[in-house]
């Protein structure tokens, strides 16, 4: 069973990644929503013991390498925010789907948070509050998962 | 180190049938002072791009895979792009090479002219460009940052530095080459500087990009400074990257306040920068360094007409053009107006 979940695990972060790769332009580029922290949380939430901090720290490196970016920012961002999404996480089970995207939605802030942290360090302005835009399309994306049937981990319990 | 880190959390651990391995914080100190470490090593030292360049290889293979829906989005509207329209498009064209003809017919004879006049001053001849025509694959992925991956890489031959360019004006320089692409930085990136001249007046400049919108800046230029709206910047050739006299941008604003000693002067680039498909990557021939004991003909570059030269170029660094000023480079040939041919 275990290793069929990791077989999930490893295609959803292919197939987001190439989501990542897609060129986006535009506008479009403003709205994108990180796909790949979203599928870290879900997989967070719904199996901890395969999918954990290091893991997001590996995924983060892959999207430095894929933005061209300076090496470490988003894997830096992607470790603090598995970090609060995993010490929350044995709580989740009580949350209602409200509250959970919030939670998510408040998460992928966090993510964005550190990012713009360390790169007002590496000397770049700050773009407006259009920069918080991927979050609000990210949290849709797991609104839309949700009402499609994706199991977010709240009934985990059970099976 | 990390055992350390391992054990010291050990006890604080949830019973073992909870157990997860290291702690969730452990975790978060270990990989955050890798990623820090990674930060610090990427920013300032340069050990990590031969790294990065071979990692990028693996993942064109994702790459191709990814663009697959766009290109074939486009290959089929290509496809079935109405009779009608490839006739209009056909028939402008048409009259666009002719009015080019008619200009190119009086380019050649200012060439030889020039060439001429050069001849007779016994001054540098102009060096010849080599061009490659290269395909935009993607914009960059990183919103702080404006820039553009072109299909062409150190497996074509392309070299850090290059400058690139589309038909209406300059886009950038190439910043860093993987094997199969390259990535161009736009003159509106906040990075790149770009040394410029009025073409009404010659006065030489050097245009930052803005950052955030599309502009670039002439900063540093007094508030009396000769510059009128409507202006038109052209490359003014002295830093050995880009060509000179290419449309580079147009003044749009200029604002003088009474407390600052500067103009603010805002540009709008001519180049499509975010609406071509295809750019030109104009490398400037590599010309060595001469000195005035050697002997010029056997340290020619084949490439460079350089032989009847009195003067010597000198190579400039092409990563670095705002450093360069004409005072800085005074064996450039630097007539008063090069841009004659564009009146």
């Amino acid at each position: 069973m275990h290793n069929s979940q990791l077989k999930f695990i490893y295609l959803s972060l292919l197939l987001a990644f190439i989501c990542l790769l897609i060129p986006w332009s535009g506008i479009a580029l403003w709205l994108r929503p990180d796909f790949m922290l979203l599928v870290i949380i879900y997989w967070l939430l719904r199996a901890p013991n395969q999918c954990n901090v290091g893991t997001a720290w590996f995924v983060g490196l892959l999207v430095d390498l894929a933005t061209g970016g300076i090496f470490g920012q988003y894997a830096l961002a992607y470790t603090v925010t598995t970090f609060v999404a995993v010490v929350y996480q044995r709580r989740l089970v009580l949350f209602n789907s409200t509250q959970q995207l919030v939670y998510v939605f408040s998460l992928l802030i966090l993510s964005q948070i550190v990012l713009l942290i360390l790169k007002t360090f590496a000397g770049t302005e700050w773009l407006g509050w259009a920069y918080f835009l991927p979050s609000i399309t990210g949290v849709l994306i797991w609104q839309l998962a949700v009402t499609l049937g994706l199991n977010t981990g709240r009934h985990s319990r059970g099976s | 180190m990390v055992q350390d880190f391992h054990q010291n959390f050990e006890h604080q651990q949830a019973p073992a049938f909870f157990a997860r391995g290291p702690s969730p914080f452990a975790r978060l100190v270990f990989f955050a002072a890798l990623s820090l470490a990674l930060i610090a090593t990427d920013s300032r030292l340069q050990y990590l791009a031969s790294i990065r360049e071979n990692l990028m290889v693996l993942l064109h293979p994702l790459q191709v895979v990814a663009n697959a829906p766009s290109q074939l989005y486009q290959f089929t509207n290509e496809y079935f792009s109405t009779h009608h329209r490839l006739l209009n498009e056909n028939a402008q064209l048409k009259k666009q090479a002719l009015k080019q003809n008619v200009a190119l017919q009086r380019l050649n004879i200012l060439t030889l002219e020039n060439a001429n006049l050069r001849d007779l001053l016994q001054a540098n001849k102009t060096l010849v460009e080599s061009t490659a025509l290269a395909e935009i694959m993607h914009v960059g992925r990183d919103p702080f940052a404006k820039k553009i991956i072109v299909n062409r890489g150190t497996n074509h031959k392309v070299l850090a530095g290059t400058a690139v360019v589309d038909a209406t004006g300059v886009i950038g320089q190439v910043t860093r080459t993987y094997p199969s692409s390259s990535e161009v930085t736009l003159i509106t990136d906040k990075s790149l500087a770009i040394p410029i001249q009025v073409e009404r007046n010659g006065l030489r400049a050097i245009a930052f990009g803005h950052g955030r919108d599309n502009t670039l800046d002439l900063p540093y230029l007094p508030a009396n400074v000769d510059i009128q709206r409507g202006d038109k910047l052209v490359t003014s050739g002295i830093d050995g990257v880009y060509p000179v006299g290419l449309a580079v941008a147009t003044v749009s604003e200029i604002k003088v306040t009474p407390d600052s000693p500067f103009a603010r002067i805002v540009c709008i680039p001519t180049g499509g920068i975010e609406n071509h498909r295809q750019v030109l990557l104009v490398s400037m021939p590599q010309v060595k360094v001469l000195t005035h004991d050697n002997n010029p003909n056997s340290t020619n570059n084949s490439k460079t007409p350089t032989s009847n030269t009195k003067n010597n170029v000198e190579k400039t660094q092409p990563q670095k053009p705002k450093e360069t000023t004409q005072e800085q480079n005074p064996n450039k040939p630097q007539p008063n107006n090069p841009n004659k041919p564009h009146a």
